[in-house]
Protein backbone atom coordinates (compact mmCIF):
# COMPACT_ATOMS: atom_id res chain seq x y z
CA UNK A 1 0.00 0.00 0.00
CA UNK A 2 1.23 3.35 -1.57
CA UNK A 3 -0.91 6.28 0.23
CA UNK A 4 1.01 8.87 -1.84
CA UNK A 5 0.92 7.28 -4.90
CA UNK A 6 -2.36 6.42 -4.21
CA UNK A 7 -3.13 10.41 -3.43
CA UNK A 8 -1.40 11.57 -6.47
CA UNK A 9 -2.86 8.76 -9.11
CA UNK A 10 -6.30 9.95 -7.85
CA UNK A 11 -5.79 13.95 -7.81
CA UNK A 12 -3.48 13.61 -10.88
CA UNK A 13 -1.63 10.83 -12.49
CA UNK A 14 -5.06 8.46 -12.62
CA UNK A 15 -7.40 11.27 -12.76
CA UNK A 16 -10.79 9.76 -13.04
CA UNK A 17 -12.65 13.01 -15.02
CA UNK A 18 -9.01 13.92 -16.70
CA UNK A 19 -6.84 11.11 -17.12
CA UNK A 20 -9.35 7.75 -17.12
CA UNK A 21 -12.07 10.02 -19.07
CA UNK A 22 -14.74 7.73 -16.83
CA UNK A 23 -18.05 9.57 -15.74
CA UNK A 24 -18.55 12.09 -18.69
CA UNK A 25 -21.97 12.38 -18.08
CA UNK A 26 -22.57 13.50 -14.83
CA UNK A 27 -19.32 15.77 -15.57
CA UNK A 28 -20.87 17.50 -18.29
CA UNK A 29 -24.26 17.64 -17.34
CA UNK A 30 -24.89 18.33 -13.57
CA UNK A 31 -21.70 20.87 -14.03
CA UNK A 32 -23.31 24.42 -14.12
CA UNK A 33 -23.38 25.77 -10.47
CA UNK A 34 -21.30 25.39 -7.40
CA UNK A 35 -23.69 23.48 -5.56
CA UNK A 36 -24.55 20.76 -7.97
CA UNK A 37 -20.80 20.38 -8.01
CA UNK A 38 -19.90 19.88 -4.75
CA UNK A 39 -23.19 17.51 -3.97
CA UNK A 40 -22.88 15.66 -6.67
CA UNK A 41 -18.80 15.03 -6.16
CA UNK A 42 -19.68 14.53 -2.74
CA UNK A 43 -22.56 11.90 -3.53
CA UNK A 44 -20.15 10.18 -5.74
CA UNK A 45 -16.84 10.22 -3.24
CA UNK A 46 -19.58 8.45 -0.19
CA UNK A 47 -21.05 5.89 -2.77
CA UNK A 48 -17.36 4.88 -4.38
CA UNK A 49 -15.48 4.50 -1.30
CA UNK A 50 -18.10 2.58 0.62
CA UNK A 51 -19.15 0.03 -3.04
CA UNK A 52 -15.22 0.01 -2.93
CA UNK A 53 -15.00 -1.08 1.01
CA UNK A 54 -17.67 -3.83 0.27
CA UNK A 55 -16.40 -4.90 -3.12
CA UNK A 56 -13.13 -5.04 -1.76
CA UNK A 57 -14.07 -7.16 1.78
CA UNK A 58 -16.14 -9.71 -0.10
CA UNK A 59 -13.59 -10.21 -3.10
CA UNK A 60 -12.44 -13.44 -1.95
CA UNK A 61 -16.01 -15.31 -2.08
CA UNK A 62 -17.04 -13.82 -5.35
CA UNK A 63 -17.15 -15.90 -7.85
CA UNK A 64 -15.27 -14.36 -11.23
CA UNK A 65 -18.02 -14.92 -13.59
CA UNK A 66 -20.88 -13.05 -11.69
CA UNK A 67 -18.21 -10.70 -10.25
CA UNK A 68 -19.72 -7.35 -12.59
CA UNK A 69 -23.31 -8.24 -11.88
CA UNK A 70 -22.34 -8.03 -7.90
CA UNK A 71 -20.82 -4.99 -8.36
CA UNK A 72 -23.87 -3.60 -9.52
CA UNK A 73 -25.97 -4.93 -7.27
CA UNK A 74 -23.70 -3.42 -4.19
CA UNK A 75 -23.45 -0.55 -5.83
CA UNK A 76 -27.08 0.10 -6.67
CA UNK A 77 -27.80 -0.55 -3.30
CA UNK A 78 -25.87 2.70 -1.73
CA UNK A 79 -27.02 4.80 -5.00
CA UNK A 80 -30.26 4.23 -3.50
CA UNK A 81 -29.70 4.62 0.10
CA UNK A 82 -27.59 8.01 -0.70
CA UNK A 83 -30.45 8.79 -3.16
CA UNK A 84 -33.38 8.11 -0.02
CA UNK A 85 -31.16 9.73 1.97
CA UNK A 86 -30.59 13.22 0.37
CA UNK A 87 -34.64 12.97 -0.26
CA UNK A 88 -35.67 12.87 3.23
CA UNK A 89 -32.88 15.28 4.25
CA UNK A 90 -31.21 17.50 1.61
CA UNK A 91 -34.33 18.03 -0.65
CA UNK A 92 -33.26 21.08 -2.06
CA UNK A 93 -29.66 19.46 -3.79
CA UNK A 94 -31.88 16.19 -4.78
CA UNK A 95 -34.37 18.02 -6.62
CA UNK A 96 -31.29 20.28 -8.65
CA UNK A 97 -29.16 16.85 -9.34
CA UNK A 98 -32.35 15.34 -10.07
CA UNK A 99 -32.15 12.11 -12.29
CA UNK A 100 -28.21 11.91 -12.46
CA UNK A 101 -28.41 10.88 -8.52
CA UNK A 102 -30.14 7.38 -9.59
CA UNK A 103 -27.69 7.43 -12.64
CA UNK A 104 -24.53 7.17 -10.50
CA UNK A 105 -25.37 3.59 -10.58
CA UNK A 106 -23.94 3.32 -14.41
CA UNK A 107 -21.34 5.91 -13.23
CA UNK A 108 -18.23 4.58 -14.80
CA UNK A 109 -16.01 5.77 -12.49
CA UNK A 110 -17.38 2.92 -9.45
CA UNK A 111 -18.06 0.30 -11.93
CA UNK A 112 -14.47 1.20 -13.13
CA UNK A 113 -12.22 1.39 -9.66
CA UNK A 114 -14.22 -1.87 -8.50
CA UNK A 115 -12.88 -3.66 -11.26
CA UNK A 116 -9.49 -2.25 -11.41
CA UNK A 117 -9.11 -1.73 -7.60
CA UNK A 118 -10.79 -2.90 -4.99
CA UNK A 119 -11.17 -6.29 -6.60
CA UNK A 120 -7.75 -7.03 -6.21
CA UNK A 121 -6.70 -4.65 -3.30
CA UNK A 122 -7.26 -4.90 0.55
CA UNK A 123 -10.06 -2.98 2.25
CA UNK A 124 -7.97 0.09 3.82
CA UNK A 125 -6.48 0.59 0.26
CA UNK A 126 -9.85 0.40 -1.74
CA UNK A 127 -11.19 2.80 1.29
CA UNK A 128 -8.41 5.27 0.68
CA UNK A 129 -8.45 4.69 -3.05
CA UNK A 130 -12.31 5.34 -3.05
CA UNK A 131 -11.95 8.51 -1.07
CA UNK A 132 -8.63 10.08 -3.52
CA UNK A 133 -10.36 9.00 -6.84
CA UNK A 134 -13.52 10.41 -5.38
CA UNK A 135 -11.76 14.04 -4.43
CA UNK A 136 -10.35 13.82 -8.29
CA UNK A 137 -13.44 13.45 -9.54
CA UNK A 138 -14.75 15.94 -7.03
CA UNK A 139 -12.10 18.59 -7.86
CA UNK A 140 -12.38 18.58 -11.43
CA UNK A 141 -16.39 18.91 -11.48
CA UNK A 142 -15.73 22.23 -8.51
CA UNK A 143 -13.20 23.92 -11.80
CA UNK A 144 -15.87 22.64 -14.52
CA UNK A 145 -18.46 24.53 -12.32
CA UNK A 146 -16.31 27.29 -11.82
CA UNK A 147 -15.09 28.22 -15.02
CA UNK A 148 -18.69 27.15 -16.79
CA UNK A 149 -20.85 29.35 -14.34
CA UNK A 150 -18.28 32.31 -14.02
CA UNK A 151 -18.31 32.90 -18.18
CA UNK A 152 -21.63 31.18 -18.63
CA UNK A 153 -23.85 33.46 -16.07
CA UNK A 154 -21.60 35.53 -14.55
CA UNK A 155 -22.22 34.38 -11.02
CA UNK A 156 -19.76 32.18 -8.49
CA UNK A 157 -20.72 29.97 -5.52
CA UNK A 158 -24.38 29.42 -7.05
CA UNK A 159 -27.02 27.26 -5.62
CA UNK A 160 -24.85 28.17 -2.51
CA UNK A 161 -23.95 31.58 -1.90
CA UNK A 162 -26.16 34.71 -1.85
CA UNK A 163 -29.30 33.24 -1.77
CA UNK A 164 -28.52 30.30 -3.99
CA UNK A 165 -28.50 33.18 -6.70
CA UNK A 166 -24.48 33.09 -6.34
CA UNK A 167 -22.96 36.56 -6.37
CA UNK A 168 -22.05 38.33 -9.70
CA UNK A 169 -18.88 38.64 -10.94
CA UNK A 170 -19.38 39.41 -14.39
CA UNK A 171 -22.46 41.80 -15.26
CA UNK A 172 -25.06 39.74 -16.51
CA UNK A 173 -25.50 40.87 -20.13
CA UNK A 174 -22.07 39.91 -20.82
CA UNK A 175 -21.21 36.03 -19.89
CA UNK A 176 -21.72 33.64 -22.55
CA UNK A 177 -24.89 31.80 -21.73
CA UNK A 178 -23.87 29.21 -24.20
CA UNK A 179 -21.49 27.62 -21.54
CA UNK A 180 -24.01 26.19 -19.56
CA UNK A 181 -25.72 24.72 -22.27
CA UNK A 182 -24.29 21.12 -23.05
CA UNK A 183 -21.82 22.23 -25.56
CA UNK A 184 -20.03 24.26 -23.37
CA UNK A 185 -19.41 21.15 -20.87
CA UNK A 186 -17.58 19.32 -23.92
CA UNK A 187 -15.97 23.18 -24.88
CA UNK A 188 -14.67 23.58 -21.10
CA UNK A 189 -14.01 19.42 -20.31
CA UNK A 190 -11.57 19.48 -23.47
CA UNK A 191 -9.52 22.40 -22.82
CA UNK A 192 -9.22 20.98 -19.07
CA UNK A 193 -8.25 17.42 -20.55
CA UNK A 194 -5.89 19.42 -22.94
CA UNK A 195 -4.37 21.52 -20.15
CA UNK A 196 -4.01 17.80 -17.52
CA UNK A 197 -2.20 16.02 -21.01
CA UNK A 198 -0.07 18.77 -21.53
CA UNK A 199 1.40 19.58 -17.73
CA UNK A 200 1.24 15.83 -17.16
CA UNK A 201 3.44 15.49 -20.42
CA UNK A 202 5.88 18.43 -19.41
CA UNK A 203 6.05 17.12 -15.59
CA UNK A 204 7.49 13.58 -17.37
CA UNK A 205 9.98 15.09 -19.22
CA UNK B 1 -16.12 -13.82 -27.64
CA UNK B 2 -13.64 -16.37 -26.63
CA UNK B 3 -14.68 -15.69 -23.00
CA UNK B 4 -18.08 -16.00 -23.79
CA UNK B 5 -16.94 -19.73 -24.80
CA UNK B 6 -15.11 -20.62 -22.06
CA UNK B 7 -17.76 -19.36 -19.63
CA UNK B 8 -20.26 -21.56 -21.40
CA UNK B 9 -18.58 -24.24 -21.54
CA UNK B 10 -17.61 -24.74 -17.97
CA UNK B 11 -21.49 -23.99 -17.14
CA UNK B 12 -22.21 -27.07 -19.33
CA UNK B 13 -19.87 -29.19 -17.57
CA UNK B 14 -20.46 -28.70 -13.97
CA UNK B 15 -24.11 -27.85 -12.36
CA UNK B 16 -22.64 -27.65 -9.09
CA UNK B 17 -20.91 -24.21 -10.11
CA UNK B 18 -24.36 -23.05 -11.86
CA UNK B 19 -25.69 -23.19 -8.48
CA UNK B 20 -22.98 -21.77 -6.51
CA UNK B 21 -23.16 -18.88 -9.03
CA UNK B 22 -26.91 -18.42 -9.09
CA UNK B 23 -27.23 -19.09 -4.53
CA UNK B 24 -24.57 -16.26 -4.38
CA UNK B 25 -26.16 -13.50 -6.13
CA UNK B 26 -29.43 -14.57 -4.74
CA UNK B 27 -28.00 -13.70 -1.56
CA UNK B 28 -26.34 -10.51 -2.55
CA UNK B 29 -30.01 -9.45 -3.70
CA UNK B 30 -31.64 -10.68 -0.56
CA UNK B 31 -29.10 -8.45 1.82
CA UNK B 32 -29.04 -5.64 -0.01
CA UNK B 33 -32.56 -5.51 -0.71
CA UNK B 34 -33.13 -5.82 3.23
CA UNK B 35 -31.05 -3.19 3.66
CA UNK B 36 -32.70 -0.81 1.46
CA UNK B 37 -35.83 -1.62 3.51
CA UNK B 38 -34.31 -0.83 6.33
CA UNK B 39 -33.07 2.67 5.27
CA UNK B 40 -37.04 3.45 3.42
CA UNK B 41 -38.71 2.79 6.58
CA UNK B 42 -35.91 5.72 8.13
CA UNK B 43 -36.53 7.91 5.39
CA UNK B 44 -40.11 7.34 4.13
CA UNK B 45 -41.87 9.39 7.04
CA UNK B 46 -39.65 12.62 6.07
CA UNK B 47 -40.07 12.33 2.73
CA UNK B 48 -43.49 11.63 3.12
CA UNK B 49 -44.00 14.98 4.73
CA UNK B 50 -41.45 17.32 3.05
CA UNK B 51 -44.34 16.26 -0.18
CA UNK B 52 -47.23 16.74 1.56
CA UNK B 53 -45.66 20.33 2.89
CA UNK B 54 -44.70 20.80 -0.52
CA UNK B 55 -48.42 19.85 -1.97
CA UNK B 56 -49.68 22.78 0.54
CA UNK B 57 -47.07 25.22 -0.87
CA UNK B 58 -47.74 24.49 -4.34
CA UNK B 59 -51.54 25.28 -3.70
CA UNK B 60 -51.06 28.21 -1.86
CA UNK B 61 -48.67 29.64 -4.80
CA UNK B 62 -51.07 28.98 -7.43
CA UNK B 63 -54.17 30.14 -5.51
CA UNK B 64 -52.77 33.00 -3.40
CA UNK B 65 -55.94 34.26 -2.73
CA UNK B 66 -56.88 30.87 -0.85
CA UNK B 67 -58.45 31.06 2.49
CA UNK B 68 -57.94 28.28 5.23
CA UNK B 69 -56.79 24.72 3.77
CA UNK B 70 -57.88 23.54 0.72
CA UNK B 71 -60.97 20.68 0.41
CA UNK B 72 -59.91 17.83 -1.81
CA UNK B 73 -62.23 16.90 -4.27
CA UNK B 74 -62.96 12.95 -5.18
CA UNK B 75 -61.88 12.36 -8.99
CA UNK B 76 -64.67 11.87 -11.57
CA UNK B 77 -64.58 9.76 -14.24
CA UNK B 78 -64.65 13.23 -16.55
CA UNK B 79 -61.97 14.77 -15.06
CA UNK B 80 -59.68 11.72 -15.97
CA UNK B 81 -61.16 11.53 -18.94
CA UNK B 82 -60.63 15.42 -20.07
CA UNK B 83 -57.26 14.97 -18.46
CA UNK B 84 -56.03 12.16 -20.75
CA UNK B 85 -57.67 13.63 -23.64
CA UNK B 86 -55.14 16.79 -23.24
CA UNK B 87 -52.47 13.55 -22.54
CA UNK B 88 -51.96 14.24 -19.46
CA UNK B 89 -52.91 12.63 -16.49
CA UNK B 90 -54.73 13.85 -13.31
CA UNK B 91 -53.42 12.71 -9.99
CA UNK B 92 -55.31 15.11 -7.38
CA UNK B 93 -58.07 17.92 -7.14
CA UNK B 94 -58.34 20.88 -4.68
CA UNK B 95 -60.84 22.99 -4.04
CA UNK B 96 -60.07 26.59 -2.50
CA UNK B 97 -62.21 28.93 -0.85
CA UNK B 98 -62.09 32.31 0.23
CA UNK B 99 -64.80 34.65 1.88
CA UNK B 100 -66.97 31.55 1.76
CA UNK B 101 -67.35 30.92 -1.53
CA UNK B 102 -65.35 28.85 -4.18
CA UNK B 103 -62.37 30.64 -5.46
CA UNK B 104 -60.60 28.31 -7.71
CA UNK B 105 -59.53 24.70 -8.02
CA UNK B 106 -55.92 23.43 -7.98
CA UNK B 107 -55.53 20.30 -10.21
CA UNK B 108 -52.15 18.50 -9.70
CA UNK B 109 -51.52 17.02 -13.18
CA UNK B 110 -48.80 14.53 -14.30
CA UNK B 111 -47.57 15.32 -17.51
CA UNK B 112 -44.37 13.78 -19.41
CA UNK B 113 -41.30 16.04 -19.96
CA UNK B 114 -37.74 15.13 -21.11
CA UNK B 115 -36.77 12.63 -17.85
CA UNK B 116 -40.07 10.93 -16.74
CA UNK B 117 -43.06 12.86 -16.08
CA UNK B 118 -43.27 16.25 -14.82
CA UNK B 119 -45.78 16.78 -11.49
CA UNK B 120 -47.14 19.98 -11.57
CA UNK B 121 -50.15 21.91 -9.38
CA UNK B 122 -52.10 24.36 -11.78
CA UNK B 123 -54.57 26.77 -10.61
CA UNK B 124 -57.93 27.93 -12.12
CA UNK B 125 -59.83 30.47 -10.77
CA UNK B 126 -63.90 30.40 -11.06
CA UNK B 127 -63.98 31.85 -14.37
CA UNK B 128 -61.61 29.40 -16.24
CA UNK B 129 -58.30 31.22 -15.85
CA UNK B 130 -55.13 29.90 -14.94
CA UNK B 131 -53.68 31.86 -11.98
CA UNK B 132 -50.05 29.98 -11.32
CA UNK B 133 -48.44 26.98 -12.31
CA UNK B 134 -45.95 25.05 -9.29
CA UNK B 135 -43.71 22.34 -10.25
CA UNK B 136 -44.36 19.86 -7.57
CA UNK B 137 -41.86 17.21 -8.72
CA UNK B 138 -39.41 16.19 -11.75
CA UNK B 139 -36.47 14.82 -12.93
CA UNK B 140 -35.92 17.09 -15.68
CA UNK B 141 -31.84 17.55 -16.94
CA UNK B 142 -30.19 19.51 -14.10
CA UNK B 143 -29.26 23.72 -15.47
CA UNK B 144 -31.34 22.47 -18.85
CA UNK B 145 -34.99 21.59 -18.24
CA UNK B 146 -35.13 22.64 -14.71
CA UNK B 147 -34.39 26.13 -15.69
CA UNK B 148 -38.32 25.50 -16.51
CA UNK B 149 -39.05 23.66 -13.44
CA UNK B 150 -37.34 27.04 -11.44
CA UNK B 151 -39.19 29.46 -13.37
CA UNK B 152 -36.40 31.00 -14.93
CA UNK B 153 -37.48 34.50 -16.75
CA UNK B 154 -41.02 33.63 -15.84
CA UNK B 155 -41.46 31.01 -17.95
CA UNK B 156 -44.37 29.55 -15.72
CA UNK B 157 -46.18 32.48 -15.19
CA UNK B 158 -46.80 33.20 -19.08
CA UNK B 159 -49.98 30.39 -18.36
CA UNK B 160 -51.21 33.04 -15.57
CA UNK B 161 -54.86 34.67 -17.26
CA UNK B 162 -54.92 31.82 -20.17
CA UNK B 163 -58.36 30.15 -20.49
CA UNK B 164 -60.04 27.72 -22.32
CA UNK B 165 -60.97 30.79 -24.96
CA UNK B 166 -57.57 30.92 -25.90
CA UNK B 167 -57.33 27.76 -27.43
CA UNK B 168 -55.08 24.49 -27.03
CA UNK B 169 -51.76 25.98 -26.00
CA UNK B 170 -48.73 25.14 -27.44
CA UNK B 171 -44.70 25.80 -27.98
CA UNK B 172 -43.87 28.26 -30.56
CA UNK B 173 -47.76 29.44 -31.03
CA UNK B 174 -48.95 30.80 -27.84
CA UNK B 175 -46.03 29.51 -25.52
CA UNK B 176 -42.68 30.67 -25.51
CA UNK B 177 -40.29 28.10 -24.16
CA UNK B 178 -36.48 28.29 -22.78
CA UNK B 179 -33.57 27.60 -24.89
CA UNK B 180 -32.38 24.00 -25.27
CA UNK B 181 -35.09 22.80 -22.86
CA UNK B 182 -38.58 22.71 -25.68
CA UNK B 183 -39.52 19.05 -24.23
CA UNK B 184 -39.57 20.62 -20.57
CA UNK B 185 -41.87 23.46 -21.80
CA UNK B 186 -44.08 21.13 -23.68
CA UNK B 187 -44.57 18.84 -20.95
CA UNK B 188 -45.43 21.73 -18.91
CA UNK B 189 -47.90 23.19 -21.13
CA UNK B 190 -49.66 19.96 -21.91
CA UNK B 191 -50.41 19.67 -18.17
CA UNK B 192 -51.92 23.47 -17.69
CA UNK B 193 -54.15 22.18 -21.43
CA UNK B 194 -54.85 19.21 -19.59
CA UNK B 195 -55.67 21.21 -16.17
CA UNK B 196 -57.92 24.00 -18.23
CA UNK B 197 -59.79 20.83 -19.78
CA UNK B 198 -60.50 18.87 -16.32
CA UNK B 199 -61.30 23.03 -15.07
CA UNK B 200 -64.51 22.62 -18.24
CA UNK B 201 -65.49 19.79 -16.72
CA UNK B 202 -65.53 20.92 -12.92
CA UNK B 203 -67.94 23.27 -14.39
Amino acid sequence: MNLKKQFMDGLLYQNPVLVQVLGMCSTMAITTSFFNGLGMGLAVTVILTLSNIIISAIRKIVPDKIRIAMFIVVIAGFVTMVDLFLQAFVPALAESLGVFIPLIVVNCIILGRAEAFSYKNGVVASFFDGVFQGIGYTLVLLAMCIIRELLGAGTFGGGLLAGGKGIQIIPSQFPAGMLTLPVGGFLVLGCLIAAMQWALSKSKK
Amino acid sequence: MSNEVKTKEKVDMDPKYIIKLTVTLFVTCVIVAGLLGLVNSVTEGPIAEKNKTKTAAAIQEVLPEMEGSPAVVELTDEMTAAASGAGATITEAYEAQAGGSVIGYALKIVASGSQGNIEMMVGVDAEGAVTGVSIVKNSETSGIGSKVMSNENGVLDQFIGKSAADGTLSVGKNVDAISGATVSSRGVTTGVNAALAVAGVMG
